[in-house]
């Protein structure tokens, strides 16, 4: 008896209530067995490198601390590191360290936020409440720093804008013996409690081989066994004198990776122990010295227009993954030419599409949630016209650059369509 | 006649206010033991009458089934009460009424299960099939531990033992050790099916709120939604009413009204006491579990914890 396929295609999103932004993905099922996945992106522009190009350098940072609500601090440090190597800018020590420090304490809030919708996804809701109170507590220190719980501010170009005196110290050295009283229990519920097991268990398995080809960062990539971190192998700041290493799933379980979402679950829980030990070396090794290179805005943006020339790349270890910004300058202006990221969600979100493959439809939210997708970092141009709403592809957007380039200099031999990027490449040589 | 109708339209009162009230404490406990303040206790009810207030929308693709589907449903809860022991004999006890009972309950699911296939919404038809799958599963140990509780029943004398209205005269309890022993695995099978029933912790599959948006509730609003809530709420009552009458019967002997009212009470506290082990606990300390994960539970674990209640009653009754 041959069996009858019957495939039907449900959208998921870009509303619904397992969902945390707007996205779609189109399922194909039969029955409940997921058959494919397709990710359709496109539903959240908000124009932020539109608006860029008419601020300046400074200004840029607040719109980059607002791109994310959760890894503010990410975006906006990554953005300062490229507008520093841009310019060639020198950072004082003491100001790395608190740089490492404010980094630390969101991804603590960041992965214990996520721990928490991992549960919630699962109908687990005791244990979203268990995190989310949790988080509560470094929230508290991260106000009481900067005086802001979402936004704090802290950064600017060449250094951070406020110090951490005696005061905060030991509150968030009170923060830090807190988290190792609860953790144990967090950890505990998260890695052996039955039912999560159960549903967190060879769901969504990304093999590393898959990951490595849909160039999965963060979380998602070193769950399924990549040895990847942008603050490790970047020797970023003043990271490698702390001894940070990338947190794998056998660090914290004890096997093997497999790639699925527990494993994902376990390099959280594992990063958020080595948050806590970084943040009490750096409280410790901390230098007296300056906090910023220029006291002053405004001097800091005179520096800048003689100073940004040229390009600059930052990188930095989100809590989510790999974030990229890249800047582009000119001498004598006060704002960039071009600033561009590439967020950790996107290859993450393909990587976990192939994932769910073979897997049941119940899979699904947790799966998306477990690589921690931010839409608000992540979504890409569409444009409108006549009406009609395209989603630039990859060739699209290869054509279109060759013809910004050509614009930029009529003088470029060669084809502008895909297919002559050797001959472009051929020529610059 | 017109005394059995006027009581059926009390007790349906009674039930309604009692399940909703419930409904609102089980938010409020759930609430503290996840450390949060919680709705009122009283949330329940200002619930119903702002979706009854509330504009309903039928979708295009709807057919007439998913507007006849939610009166069907409450239309049979309410007919469902006159057979529901609630401290005394049901109101149209018969020599077969268990019968009637079963078939009413699933009967309530199944037009459930109509008005989510007619709405032409895809969440609504997977949350359609999780529903059936799960009612395929937990039936059956249901099944087989209440018809073994009644063949006890009729193997110790009890004429026409297929009646609820025997469980306030004889119980599983008085039959002896083996009884006990298999009342005590009969008291984890029941639990588990309210559970399920009621689609509490792991059984919380067919609606799954963060996976297909409420399921077979997704396209429902306004007074529809009011009356599904309210079906549900009486359902979980109802369900509650049957574990309570095979497994914890005990009441007061008093005569006349009083005696009704006494025993009405107490029966609901009873309820009360068992939904909060069911309902409240379970969903409060666990996470759901897939569609397949939860009918293998069902059919490995309780309908095998069921057989064995089932041979060691037996076992006792033949020795």
């Amino acid at each position: 008896m041959k069996k009858v396929e019957y495939w039907v295609k449900i959208p998921f999103g870009p509303i619904h209530p397992g969902l945390e932004e707007p996205e779609k993905f189109i399922l194909t099922l039969d029955g409940e067995s997921i058959v494919n996945v397709d990710v359709k992106l496109g539903y959240n522009l908000r124009g932020i490198q539109w608006i860029a190009m008419r601020r300046n350098y400074v200004q840029i940072m607040y719109l980059a601390e607002r791109i994310c609500g959760i890894c503010s601090f990410s975006h906006n440090h990554t953005y300062v590191r490229a507008v520093e190597e841009m310019a060639g800018i020198e950072v004082p020590e003491r100001a790395e360290y608190i740089r490492v420090i404010i980094g630390e304490l969101e991804r603590i809030h960041s992965h214990l936020l996520n721990l928490g919708v991992i549960g919630h996804d699962i109908g687990y809701d005791t244990v979203l409440h268990l995190t989310w109170l949790a988080r509560e507590k470094v929230m508290d220190v991260l106000e009481a720093i900067s005086g802001n719980r979402v936004n704090y501010s802290m950064i600017t170009i060449g250094g951070v804008r406020r110090d951490i005196n005696e005061k905060r110290k030991r509150l968030i050295l009170e923060m830090i013996e807190y988290y190792k009283k609860i953790m144990p229990q967090i950890e505990d519920i998260f890695l052996h409690d039955s039912t999560i097991e159960a549903r967190l268990r060879d769901v969504a398995t990304a093999p590393k081989k898959l990951a490595l080809e849909m160039g999965a960062v963060g979380p998602t990539g070193r769950g399924s066994g990549i040895k990847e971190d942008a603050r490790w192998s970047e020797g970023l700041g003043v990271y490698p004198d702390l001894g940070v290493k990338p947190i794998l799933p056998q660090d914290v379980t004890g096997e093997k990776a497999r790639g699925d979402v527990y494993d994902r679950v376990a390099v959280r829980i594992g990063e958020l122990w080595q948050s806590l030990e970084l943040i009490e070396r750096a409280l410790d090794q901390m230098p007296e010295g300056k906090i910023k290179t220029f006291p002053k805005d405004n001097v800091l943006l005179a520096k800048l227009k003689v100073m940004a020339d040229g390009e600059g790349i930052g990188r930095y270890e989100a809590p989510r993954g790999e974030l990229v910004h890249y800047v582009r300058g000119q001498k004598g202006k006060d704002g960039p030419l071009r600033w561009k990221m590439r967020e950790p969600t996107f290859p993450n979100l393909f990587t976990i599409a192939k994932a769910l493959e073979g897997n049941q439809l119940a899979d699904v939210v947790v799966a998306i949630a477990s690589i921690d997708p931010c839409l608000s970092c992540t979504d890409r141009v569409a444009v409108v016209k006549d009406g009609k709403r395209t989603i630039l592809t990859e060739k699209d957007l290869l054509k279109l650059s060759i013809e910004k380039t050509r614009e930029i200099n009529p003088n470029i031999r060669g084809d502008p369509t895909p297919a002559g990027l050797g001959c472009l490449r051929g020529g610059l040589l | 006649m017109i005394w059995e109708l006027l009581a059926l339209l009390g007790i349906y009162a009674y039930v309604s206010i009692a399940s909703l009230l419930y409904a609102g404490i089980d938010r409020k406990l759930v609430a503290r033991m996840q450390r949060r303040i919680g709705p009122p206790i009283l949330q329940p009810f200002y619930d119903f009458l702002k979706l009854a207030s509330k504009e309903t929308i039928v979708p295009n693709t709807a057919n007439f089934m998913f507007k006849a589907s939610p009166i069907l449903m409450l239309a049979t809860t309410i007919a469902l009460l006159a057979y529901t022991p609630i401290g005394f004999k049901p109101l149209f006890a018969t020599k077969g009424d268990i019968i009637v009972f079963i078939y009413l309950l699933t009967l309530a699911d199944f037009f459930l299960v109509l008005g989510a296939i007619s709405s032409g919404n895809p969440y609504a038809k997977v949350g359609a099939s999780r529903e059936i799958a799960l009612l395929a599963s937990r039936e059956p140990a249901m099944m087989l531990g209440v018809f073994t509780v009644m063949w006890a029943l009729s193997k110790h004398g009890v004429e026409k033992p297929f009646s609820l209205a025997n469980l306030y005269e004889h119980n599983i309890w008085e039959f002896g050790p083996m009884a006990w022993v298999g009342g005590a695995v009969l008291i984890y099978v029941f639990m588990t099916w309210l559970a399920s029933e009621v689609e509490a912790g792991f059984f919380n599959v067919p609606e799954a709120e963060q996976e297909i948006a409420e399921g077979p509730l997704v396209e429902y609003s306004g007074r529809y939604l009011a009356i599904i809530k309210l079906a549900e709420s009486l359902k979980e009552f109802i369900a509650a009413s049957l574990v309570v009458a095979i497994l914890f019967p005990w009441g007061i002997e008093m005569p006349g009204l009083e005696g009704y009212v006494v025993n009405l009470l107490i029966h609901t506290a009873k309820v009360f006491a068992v939904l909060f082990v069911a309902k409240t606990v379970f969903r409060a300390v666990t996470g759901r579990l897939r569609v397949t994960e939860a009918v293998n539970l069902l059919w490995t674990r309780v309908f095998s914890a069921s057989l064995v209640a089932s041979l060691i009653i037996a076992m006792g009754v033949v020795m």
